[in-house]
This record gives structure tokens, C-alpha cells and sequence, in this order.
């Protein structure tokens, strides 16, 4: 299978999607990064970030309802496909299994 | 609640439409959120940033061009890359000589406009003047100066209401340091205002009145470094010695190190102020002395001439009736006048000749009209295979104008492409520029530079394409698909672009050739004395006794003695000699001396032991030189040039004295040939040499000593390493005057120095003639390959009858000769009259000769010799057969 490369930030973001399950939207995403890592995204680059992604077919993407807050203007809310489900699955793979390689040496040094 | 408009209307017009209405929410969500918690401001300012942060390729309209200009360009430039890429070896010939032209041109250019851009960075620089002084006697006597009397300061304030600020600038050279251990170091005596009225940008520490204290001192980025390293020079201290005193001044501001294309430079500044501690009343009071330099800021619409005149009236009426002063002229000259105008003199800052940087300019273009006309030629030459295809386009309906931009727009593609090399090269090449021509180029990018290189190639691709894309629109079809081609012949026109590119390049030859002629005569003209080898370090006083002049000479050579006896102990050490002046100098004293009834002398007048005349073998016409020893000699021995001879008409002048009725018991013992002290751009001036100055300075009335007639000492090095020179020097200056700052030369690097600009300038000129000469080959190639091209049956059906190579060559040779024998003539009286106003600038130059002419003219034949010789050659190998079989 050849590997799509994703970023840090791609990562961030599809898992983020994929937590908020359907009501992932660029606002929300950027509100549950900030209160779950404290990191403060530019909404500008997590629009810039999906739109890579849905690209590369990790996420999904359909247009919502209007809502008075948005001006009357519809939210682009965002699901996870298969395949992006796949990419987290076998990155979390790799990670765990490396992670399960350190030496208990390396703790000690701690 | 609404958002920014122009934000939201920017937004719409590029975001691509399926994007644009959750993008816009999105936004608008958070303004709403900011507006609730940050007020407007901030979300106004933060919604504009958010647009402008959305502006990525990724959410960009796909342009939708309904527009058939954009469309037909976008397809022209993509079929001139093609054709481009299709014929490589043509194309790079191309673009290799039109990059080469570009790089030239800017290359000059960047110095063309280093040099013009001096001072033009005050924001004021319209109202900044530097004020000039020139002094008129009734007998003749001018001095002038761009330097003035520390008085004018006040003057200019107190008296003319138009002046806004009027501020001083006086480089000195002082001992600088923090501890005991101090640097001979520049230290600027500046008006506490120079901030107010320049553009010298403050960084750090007291911005407003920086030298409002006595012991104030500013200090630029640059020396901060050098003397306080990390730490923060702020409120720190630097020990200054002023005359006998230790003076300490506490850093109060940091400015931005001045850039390059200033008049004014320094590293250090005190305040004015304390002129009144460290000058005597005589000279701060002078209407004759001069030190600084004066600056003033005029007030909006101020007349400076007007002012010039009213000032000299005043100044006039507070002088009264001294000295029989004719006029007493204070003009004032605009600041950005000072670094190209050498008719006003030298003030501190360093004076181009105009002319030198219109040459250079000139030849930059030049190079680069040649490179256009390179293009043009060998797009024409091409033409030929072209020719098909402009039969179809016009067969499927382009008209002229499409078939234009077509290939124009494959010269502008060429255009741009060699700009972009070009550039780069050329700002790579500035090291090796600024390596070869001696200079100081510095180029620092701003994105505005972009429109200049953007139109720039533009113009280039216009002007080089036009000419072959008129000729190549204009073919007929009929005579295309019936095969009768006319692109072979020589237009009047293609012959008009070879004459002139040919008459450029025999006149940079000629320039260059003449141009070296004249450097290296400067260089190894008879001088009338010998200084190979030779060194000068420069000597001081004993402490104390530099009271007068006289005393403050005696001291020196005393010291001396005592380092010519240390020197002497070494065998490879020979020839010593002091005097108050060593060669190489334009400013050798210069003094006046005048009578009662008006006539006057100037003179230049040098101080030397009697040691200097062997020491340089410089010759005697009549008489002897000084002896060791003889203390009439010592006292008032006189010995004169030549030109002195002449100055004060003598006859027979040994044993007699000089007119001048005021000068003290003096005896002219010795007559020298006119030995060339000073640059060959003047003639040798006439001189005196003394060992005691008292009985000339007796009468001296005026002078001037620009350089500083401290003495020197001068002696040989035989020894095999020039370095070791230098170490031995060191060793002996060290044991004898302990930590005292050294200050030495060669004295044939100070002598080549004096013609440093006409070096520089023969480099550059010789870089464009070999660019030149290089670009004028590769249109030649082209042109070549057109003639043989339209002549290829001509020559297989005389090798059928049996010519050889050699008549071929001369077949060919024929098309090439009128024009360039059109060229060399043409160039002549062009090359004389440019010339010849160069070789005005010096006193001795060398005849132009026929020579040179002769030289060019054979060189440039040459070369078409040697390109048309080569494609005769593989013209005639052509197999006839092959040639005519054709049709």
C-alpha cells in the first residue's frame, strides 16, 4: 500500500475531526485543539489543513444548515473517511509499537 | 456587527466559490466572538488579518479567462518556450550574449548609481547646503576652500534670518581609548544639532539632543563594537587625549553606521561645544583659518545664491579693510552636489570625477545595445527556418500584429529569462567587481528593485525583438511556399546594426588601448628620482615641544636621528633620509610669499636633510646639494627646482638669493631638475628645500598645508623578503619609541595610488571591451551562418568547378568587409574626440598615435577573420552533391 505522508498538524486535525464525529466544522476543530493540547491554531491554516486533507480523501465534506451567528451563511462540516480512519489507525500502530520498544534504561536516566 | 467591507470584498474576489461561504462564516464567527471580548478594533484588525492569511494558493479563484489577450499570451509564450527549448544551441548562443549584455549593464549600473546616489538619503537634502570660501587678493592670491573658519557657524545663524540650523563638521584624529592603551582613532567635532538637520538615525540611548553635554559622545554601531565588544557602551566612557589632556567622555546615544554613499562619515562624535577648551581664541575667531566644514539648513524656498551674495557683504563689512581682500566669497553648494562636482575643492568626503562615471554608465549601455542588436541578428538570421511556419500561420489567418506578438513574445520570454541570470551574476560578481576596479559597490535588494529589473527586461525584449519580428510578420507567402526565401540577403538595415556594433566594439578597443597607453606612462614616466623599495614612516615630536612649528619640527627630526641610527646597523638598510613630505602627495606645502607691491610667489616648500637628494637620486642641474655636517648649510642653505628657477627668474641663480624681500639670510646652494614629486596631472610646481624653515617662513605671507608636513623618514630595504621589511621596521620603531603608533607605507604603492582612479577605470572600460568584443563574435557567428546558409548552392556549385576552401573564405569575407572597414573608419574621429577630452585631465600624456588604430582595426578583422574562416571551412566540406541536390 503506498503511504500518504501526513503532518504533524494534518494528524492533529484528522484526529480532531474524527473525535468531534459530526459536528466538526473549522470552528469547532480550532476550539478543541485549544482546549485539549493549548495550542492556538489560526483558523486560516486548520481551512488550509483540511482542505489538504480532503484532498488526499481523509475527510469527508458536506455543507450544513445556516445558523443566525454565521450571518445566515452554512457551515462545511466535516467527517472521516475509511481511508483517513486507516492513516490514524496504522500511525497510532507505529507509535505503539516503537513505544513499547524503550528500554526501561532509558527511564532510569529520568 | 459587520465585519470589515473592503476585507469581505477582497475576500469574495479571490476565494474560489464552492470555498467561499464556510470560509466567510468561519470569519465571521470568530469576529463576533472578538467583537464580544476585544472590542471593535481588534476585531476589525484581526478579521483583515484572517483574509489576508486565507490569500493561499489553495483557496484561490482559478483564473477564468474569457479574455483572448491572456489567452493567445499564455499560448505565445508557451510555443516561444518550445521553439526556444527546440533549438538549443541557437537559443543559448542568445541568451549567453544577451545575459552577458544585461550583467554588464548592471553591473554599471549599480555603480552608476551608487556614485549619483550620495547624500541623497537626508529627507532634506533639497535645503541642506555646504557652505564654500573663496578668497580673492588684490594681487592675485585665491584660496579656496570647501573647508571654512569655525566662526561661520554663528555667522550664518546670527546673520542671515533664512538659516535655519547651521552646523559644523570637523574630523580630527585623536588618541582614543578606555584604558592607558589607546588607538590613533577619527573623532568628529560636530554641532550638538547635526542630528536635527541630517538624516543620521539614532538607535539607542538619547534621542533628542544627544551632545547637549560637554562631555557628551556619540557613537556609531560599528565603534560601539570595537570598543565596548558585547557590553552596553551606554554611559560607559572613552578617554580621549586632546592636546596635553586626557579628556573622558561618557556615551550618550548609539546612531546607525553611516552607509556608504555619505559625504559626511564618522564614527565618533563630541560636541562642538567644547571648541572654546580645546582651540585658541585666534583660530575660533578667524576669518582666515579654515578647519571644518560648515553645513546649513535653509528655510522652504530660500534663494542660496542670493544668500551667498548677502552673506559675503556682511562677512566683507565685519572683516573692514584687511589684508588688501578683494572678495571674500561664501557660496553654497547643495549637498548633493558635493560627490560629483570636483570644481568646488575637496572637503572631507571623497569627489568622483563626473566624467568617470558618465564613461562607465555609457558603456554599460553600450554593451548592452550591442547584446540587443546580437539578439536581433541572430533571430533574423534564424528566420530562415522560420519561414514555413509563418507561411502556415498566415495561411490559417494570423494577421501581421498576432504573428509580431508571437515572436516578440518569445524575445521578451528570452528577455526575462537572461534578466534573471543576468542579476544574479551580477550581484555574485560584485565582490570580484568591487576586487578589480578597487571600488566599494554595495548592493542591498528592495522589492521595488523588482519593477525596475521587470520593466528593464521588458524594454530589453522589446527593443531587441521588434526589428526581427517586423522582418519575420512581413514575409509573403507566396514567396515562402514557392521556396524564394529573402531572409538571406543583407538588408540595408541588418548592414546598418553590423556597422554600428562593430563600430562600438573598434571604439572600446581603441579606448581601452589609448587608456593603457596613458596608465602606464603614469606609472613608469621618468619620475627624475628612483623609489623602489622604498619606505616612509611617519615620525612625531617629542611631547612637549611642539609649541611653534619650528620647534615642533627640530624635536622630530631629533627623534628621527634616533631611529635612523637604529636602522642603520642593518646591512639591507639603506638611503636614509627625512623630510616634511614624501612622494605620492599632491598636498606638499604650499606657501605665498608677497610684497609690499603686489607681486607674489607661491611656491611649494619642503623640509629635508641633506641625506634626501642621494637618498632618491634625484639630479642636479647646477650647483651641489646640502653637506653633512656644514652648519651654513644646516641654517640657511637654499636648493630650488627648476621651475623655481623660472618662477623667480633667476640667471645663473647659484650663490644668490631669492627675491622675496622679507626672506630671511638665505644662499641658493643647489639647482634640481624637475624631479615629478607630486601626480602627473599637474606639471611640477616650484619648490624649495631647506633644512631650517625660519628664514623662508620669514616671509611667508600665506599658504596652506593640507598635509600634514610633520617629517617623514624614508629609506630603502635591499633585504630579499618585503616582509621582513616591515618586521625589522617594527622591531627598531618598537625599542626606540616604545608603544607609539606606527604609521608606514611603501612608497610605490602611495605613488600608484595617486592613479588609482585611471587603473579602475581601465579595468572597467576592459572588461566591457572584452564583454563587447565577445558578444560582437556571437553575432557574427549568427550573421555568418546566414550568409553561408543563403549561399549554399553559390558554394557547391563553384567547388563543383574547383574552388577551394581559400575562395570561399573570400566569398564570404566579401559580405563582411565594407561593413567593418565602415566601422574602423567610423570610429576613428569618434575615439579621438572622447579621447582626447579624457587626456585633458593630466599635465603629461602620451600622443594617441596611429597605432592604436592600427592595432583595433587589425584585431577586429581578426576576429571576423577567425569566425568566418571557421564556417568557410565547414562550408566547403560540404559535399556539393548534398547542396545542390536540393529542388
Amino acid at each position: 500500500m503506498e503511504r500518504e505522508s501526513i503532518g504533524e498538524l494534518e494528524e492533529l486535525v484528522l484526529l480532531t475531526v474524527g473525535s468531534l464525529y459530526d459536528k466538526a466544522y473549522a470552528v469547532n476543530i480550532v476550539d478543541e485543539i485549544r482546549d485539549n493540547t493549548q495550542r492556538i491554531l489560526d483558523v486560516t491554516a486548520v481551512h488550509s489543513v483540511l482542505r489538504r486533507l480532503e484532498k488526499k480523501g481523509f475527510v469527508n465534506s458536506v455543507m450544513g444548515q445556516a445558523t443566525a451567528e454565521r450571518g445566515g451563511r452554512r457551515k462545511r462540516m466535516f467527517t472521516l473517511t475509511l481511508a483517513g480512519r486507516a492513516v490514524l489507525d496504522n500511525i497510532m500502530a507505529v507509535r505503539l509499537e516503537l513505544y513499547q520498544k524503550l528500554p526501561k534504561l532509558s527511564f532510569s536516566g529520568m | 456587527m459587520q465585519p470589515p467591507k473592503y476585507a469581505d470584498w477582497f475576500l469574495e474576489r479571490f476565494c474560489s466559490e464552492e470555498l467561499l461561504e464556510d470560509l466567510q462564516g468561519d470569519l465571521y464567527e470568530f469576529y463576533c466572538r472578538d467583537l464580544k471580548h476585544k472590542g471593535q478594533r481588534f476585531a476589525d484588525v484581526h478579521y483583515w488579518w484572517l483574509v489576508l492569511r486565507s490569500f493561499r494558493l489553495s483557496a484561490i479563484k482559478p483564473i477564468k479567462t474569457k479574455n483572448s489577450t491572456i489567452i493567445m499570451t499564455t499560448i505565445n509564450l508557451k510555443i516561444a518556450a518550445r521553439v526556444l527549448r527546440k533549438d538549443a544551441i541557437n537559443s543559448s548562443i542568445n541568451l549567453f550574449g544577451l545575459t552577458l549584455g544585461i550583467t554588464c549593464f548592471i553591473l554599471m549600473g549599480l555603480y552608476v548609481t551608487q556614485e549619483t546616489s550620495y547624500d541623497q538619503f537626508h529627507s532634506n537634502k533639497d535645503r541642506i547646503y555646504r557652505s564654500y570660501l573663496k578668497e580673492t587678493y588684490d594681487n592675485g592670491n585665491v584660496f579656496f576652500n570647501a573647508i571654512t573658519p569655525p566662526r561661520f557657524e554663528g555667522f550664518y545663524e546670527e546673520n542671515i534670518p533664512e538659516v535655519v540650523t547651521a552646523v559644523q563638521f570637523f574630523p580630527r584624529t585623536h588618541n582614543v581609548g578606555r584604558s592607558e592603551e589607546k588607538l590613533n582613532d577619527e573623532l568628529a567635532i560636530i554641532s550638538p544639532e547635526f542630528f536635527e538637520v541630517f538624516d543620521f538615525e539614532l538607535l539607542r540611548g538619547k534621542q533628542t539632543n544627544p551632545l547637549e553635554s560637554r562631555e557628551a559622545m556619540v557613537i556609531s554601531e560599528k565603534y560601539a563594537q570595537k570598543y565596548f565588544g558585547n557590553e552596553d557602551p551606554l554611559g560607559q566612557t572613552l578617554e580621549v587625549e586632546i592636546g596635553d589632556d586626557v579628556r573622558r567622555f561618557v556615551i550618550s546615544a548609539i546612531f546607525e553606521d553611516i552607509p556608504i554613499n555619505s559625504s559626511i562619515k564618522f564614527d565618533m562624535g563630541i560636541s562642538n561645544e567644547i571648541n572654546d577648551e580645546i582651540f585658541g581664541d585666534n583660530f575660533r575667531n578667524a576669518w582666515f583659518s579654515v578647519g571644518p566644514e560648515t553645513y546649513v539648513l535653509l528655510q522652504e524656498g530660500a534663494d542660496p545664491t542670493e544668500i551667498g551674495q548677502r552673506s559675503e557683504e556682511i562677512a566683507m563689512g565685519l572683516i573692514g579693510e584687511a589684508r588688501s581682500l578683494e572678495s571674500y566669497e561664501m557660496g553654497l553648494q547643495p549637498i548633493t552636489d558635493i560627490h560629483l562636482n570636483p570644481d568646488i575643492p575637496l572637503g572631507n568626503g571623497p569627489v568622483a570625477n563626473p566624467q568617470y562615471v558618465f564613461i562607465l554608465g555609457l558603456i554599460g549601455v553600450l554593451v548592452l545595445i550591442i547584446a540587443c542588436i546580437n539578439y536581433a541578428t541572430l533571430a533574423v538570421g534564424q528566420s530562415i527556418k522560420r519561414a514555413r511556419e509563418v507561411g502556415v500561420r498566415k495561411v490559417m489567418g494570423a494577421v501581421k500584429v498576432e504573428l509580431m506578438w508571437q515572436y516578440l513574445s518569445e524575445s521578451l520570454l528570452m528577455s526575462g529569462l537572461a534578466m534573471i541570470i543576468g542579476t544574479t551574476v551580477a550581484i555574485l560578481l560584485i565582490p570580484t567587481f568591487n576586487l578589480l576596479t578597487n571600488s566599494n559597490l554595495q548592493y542591498v535588494f528592495e522589492w521595488w528593485h523588482m519593477f525596475i529589473f521587470l520593466g528593464a527586461a521588458l524594454a530589453i525584449g522589446l527593443l531587441a525583438g521588434l526589428y526581427p519580428a517586423l522582418i519575420l510578420s512581413r514575409l509573403k507567402i507566396l514567396e515562402i511556399i514557392s521556396g524564394r526565401t529573402s531572409g538571406g540577403s543583407m538588408h540595408s538595415m541588418r548592414k546598418g546594426m553590423v556597422v554600428f556594433q562593430f563600430l562600438i566594439t573598434v571604439f572600446l578597443i581603441s579606448s581601452t588601448l589609448i587608456m593603457r597607453k596613458q596608465v602606464n606612462y603614469l606609472q613608469n614616466e621618468d619620475l627624475g628620482y628612483s623609489y623602489k623599495t622604498s619606505l616612509s614612516v611617519r615620525l612625531f615630536p617629542r611631547p612637549g615641544e611642539d609649541t611653534t612649528f619650528v620647534s615642533r619640527h627640530r624635536s622630530t627630526m631629533a627623534n628621527g636621528e634616533l631611529l635612523k641610527r637604529a636602522l642603520t646597523q642593518h646591512p639591507e638598510v639603506s638611503d636614509l633620509a627625512m623630510a616634511s613630505h614624501t612622494f605620492g602627495s599632491n598636498n606638499w606645502a604650499n606657501l605665498v610669499a608677497t610684497e609690499e607691491d603686489g607681486t607674489y610667489w607661491r611656491f611649494r616648500f619642503l623640509l629635508a636633510d641633506p641625506a634626501f637628494i642621494p637618498a632618491f637620486d634625484i639630479t642636479m642641474a647646477e650647483g651641489r646639494n646640502f653637506e653633512e655636517d656644514n652648519l651654513a648649510d644646516e641654517r640657511q642653505g637654499v636648493i630650488i627646482n627648476q621651475a623655481a628657477v623660472k618662477l623667480f627668474e633667476l640667471e645663473d641663480p647659484i650663490g644668490k638669493k631669492l627675491p622675496p624681500s622679507n626672506f630671511g639670510d638665505h644662499i641658493i646652494i643647489g639647482v634640481t631638475e624637475d624631479f615629478k614629486y607630486s601626480s602627473l596631472h599637474n606639471e611640477v610646481d616650484p619648490l624649495i628645500i631647506v633644512q631650517n624653515p625660519e628664514p623662508i617662513f620669514a616671509g611667508v605671507t600665506d599658504g596652506d598645508m593640507a598635509e600634514s608636513p610633520i617629517p617623514k623618514l624614508m629609506f630603502s630595504y635591499n633585504g630579499p623578503n618585503l616582509v621582513k621589511a616591515r618586521e625589522l621596521l617594527e622591531t627598531e620603531w618598537n625599542t626606540t619609541f616604545g608603544s607609539a603608533e606606527m604609521n608606514w607605507e611603501f612608497l610605490d604603492e602611495r605613488i600608484d595610488a595617486q592613479y588609482e582612479n585611471e587603473q579602475r577605470m581601465n579595468t572597467l572600460v576592459s572588461v566591457g571591451t572584452v564583454l563587447s568584443i565577445l558578444i560582437a563574435m556571437l553575432g557574427l557567428v549568427g550573421l555568418i551562418i546566414l550568409v553561408v546558409n543563403s549561399k549554399v548552392k553559390e558554394i557547391g556549385i563553384r567547388k563543383v568547378m574547383g574552388a577551394d576552401t581559400m575562395a570561399v573564405f573570400k566569398l564570404l569575407y566579401n559580405s563582411f568587409a565594407l561593413p567593418i572597414g565602415i566601422a574602423i573608419v567610423l570610429s576613428i574621429p569618434m575615439t579621438v574626440w572622447l579621447m582626447l577630452q579624457w587626456l585633458d585631465n593630466f599635465a603629461y600624456r602620451v600622443d594617441i598615435g596611429v597605432g592604436v588604430f592600427v592595432i583595433s582595426a587589425f584585431v577586429a578583422t581578426a576576429i571576423v577573420g577567425i569566425v568566418v574562416g571557421y564556417h568557410a571551412w565547414r562550408a566547403s566540406r560540404l559535399n556539393p552533391v548534398e547542396s545542390l541536390r536540393a529542388e
